[in-house]
């Protein structure tokens, strides 16, 4: 499977102009802009989890989703029926999440293409299934109620939507952070090996099923933290969250931006949420121009738009 | 090092490929097998790397059996294998498929705090080699714009990246112009000081070159063991290859 060009200084560039741009954003827009970077933010969050597995190991997951949803219920019970606070909450569900990514990971991670994403499918749509009809989770009618972190106690009020969008870009930091990490040490370079030639990383005593799950448990965490920062954005969960489709416009997105580069994932994220959104305010049949964006960028675009970026950086040099 | 094979069969529906073969290795050398197309040659060297499991018979490695390990544990005891077709990481340079391979040489691959790049010592490790290999004017070129012959170099320092204790070289001058050849053989007889090879080639000429003793494969079977001179002069070797 292909990814984009392994480029940190590029990856760098582009992550501060982006933050730059959420920061001005913020700052400067309107209530409603502050809540839309929030919801970008989380997306990327939740792009990044997807291109870390795509990228490193070579998972295409079209059950991810059920992350994000794991996320986004272990937040609300855990803050409602056991009054764990909503900051600690989203701590636990990256364990959570990590957890149950070892655990199915431990299985599945040795399957190849086609199967991987099949069983990533299937095991996505039981957890659909399951919410939609558990009463504990709140069924079709989901959950809500669900509150913001309380840091009162050091003057910041979260339900303020430029703080909470603040929030929302530090966790992206965060994990932007600990990924880059992951990506350029000698666990994320023998992840991008098995990517690129599994079997020579087997012949040269790699533990290729270790990597990988830790790879999926590890991005399964990050999506689990991206559900439940969405959650707390909201104020309610509905079982729609863990739906396929949200998957693959998961996939769609760091197709877009480019598969490998992180802020590639962060750039996709950004860009296709912005046009559904502000297409969807123009005309009814957006997802047919959504769609053929799409295609146009996979046959030509192959590294999508941080394929773009390299070459106007190369003409620049 | 000590490498044992003892009464190998291995079958493929009705064919039996491998045939009561018994391979012994008990001090470093460079070890070659040798066949016509169909020799079970290859079959042979899957069954020593891991990648095919024989129907019986043992491997011993350093006195261990080692017929329930797989291709990944293999490798870690240190029987390193390089491919007859290219296996290398087509997105990476040279210098970064090395410092990947001398990852595990170092037992860093689970570490995730810090950068492989920025890691001085591999870095040394890896222009070392490059050296070895004749690679290190190549370093920053990506594998998959290398020159084929410099492929097959690269796909020998991978191997020893790995700080084998036995290299197992699968027809390493394949597919490779004579000049290019000559200089492989160069580079394998620099690497037999240090490692001990066993070599499975088509091209008789480069065995006899390297191989300090030569194990003959027909059909499944070993006819005949010895070292380049007597393999030579062998009536029997010489009938199965040319039918004379």
């Amino acid at each position: 499977m292909r990814a984009a060009n392994y480029n940190p200084k590029l990856r760098l560039q582009l992550m501060i102009i982006l933050l730059l741009l959420a920061l001005i954003s913020n700052i400067f827009g309107s209530y409603f802009t502050r809540f839309f970077i929030a919801e970008i933010t989380i997306l990327s969050i939740f792009a990044m989890s997807l291109d870390f597995i795509a990228s490193r190991g070579g998972m295409i997951s079209l059950g991810h989703a059920m992350f994000l949803g794991i996320g986004a219920y272990a937040s609300a019970i855990l803050t409602i029926n056991y009054g764990i606070s909503p900051f600690s909450s989203t701590l636990y569900t990256f364990l959570v999440g990590a957890i149950i990514g070892i655990i199915i990971g431990y299985f599945i991670v040795l399957l190849d293409g086609i199967f991987f994403i099949m069983v990533t499918l299937a095991l996505g749509e039981m957890f659909n299934a399951w919410v939609f009809t558990s009463d504990y989770l709140g069924g079709s009618d989901g959950i809500s109620g669900i509150l913001r972190p309380n840091f009162l106690i050091l003057g910041i009020d979260m339900n303020n939507p430029l703080i909470f969008s603040f929030y929302t870009i530090l966790w992206l930091l965060g994990i932007y952070f600990i990924l880059t990490k992951i990506t350029d040490s000698p666990l994320g370079r023998n992840l991008d090996a098995i990517r690129q030639n599994k079997d020579r990383i087997s012949a040269i005593g790699g533990y290729t099923k270790a990597y990988k799950t830790i790879a999926f448990a590890l991005s399964a965490g990050v999506a689990s933290i991206a559900g439940s920062l969405y959650v707390q954005l909201n104020g309610f969960i509905s079982p729609e969250l863990t739906h396929w489709t949200v998957s693959g416009e998961g996939l769609i997105m760091i197709i877009v931006g480019g598969i490998g580069s992180i802020s590639g994932a962060i750039l996709g994220a950004t860009v296709v949420h912005i046009i559904q959104h502000e297409l969807s305010n123009i005309i009814n049949w957006w997802m047919l121009v959504i769609g053929f964006g799409f295609i146009f960028i996979v046959l030509f675009m192959k590294d999508g738009l941080w394929g773009l970026l390299e070459q106007i950086q190369k003409r620049l040099r | 090092m000590s490498l044992s094979l003892n009464n190998i069969n291995k079958t493929f529906g009705s064919v039996k490929v491998l045939n009561n073969v018994s391979i012994n290795s008990i001090k470093k050398e460079c070890l070659g097998i040798i066949g016509p197309n169909g020799a079970g040659k290859s079959t042979l060297f899957k069954v020593i790397s891991g990648n095919l499991k024989q129907d019986t018979g043992d491997i011993f490695f350093n006195d261990s059996n080692i017929n329930n390990l797989n291709i990944e544990k293999r490798a870690r005891l240190g029987i390193s294998q390089s491919f007859q077709k290219n296996s290398l990481f087509s997105e990476m340079t040279v210098k970064e498929s090395l410092m990947l391979a001398l990852s595990h040489k170092y037992k860093i691959t689970f570490n995730i705090l810090h950068s492989l790049l920025d890691n001085k010592t591999i870095n040394i490790d890896a222009k070392t080699i490059a050296k070895d290999t004749g690679l290190l004017d190549y370093l920053d070129i990506k594998s998959d714009n290398l020159a084929y012959g410099l492929q097959r170099q690269l796909e020998l320092g991978i191997a020893i990246a790995c700080n084998p204790k036995l290299l197992l070289l699968d027809e390493p001058t394949a597919g490779m112009s004579p000049a290019e050849t000559k200089g492989i053989i160069i580079l394998i007889k620099n690497l037999s000081i240090k490692y001990s090879i066993i070599i499975v080639e088509h091209d008789m000429d480069v065995i006899y070159e390297l191989a300090d003793r030569i194990y003959v494969l027909d059909r499944g079977s070993l006819i005949f063991e010895g070292d380049a001179k007597s393999v030579k002069e062998s009536k029997l070797v010489q009938k199965i290859y040319l039918g004379i």
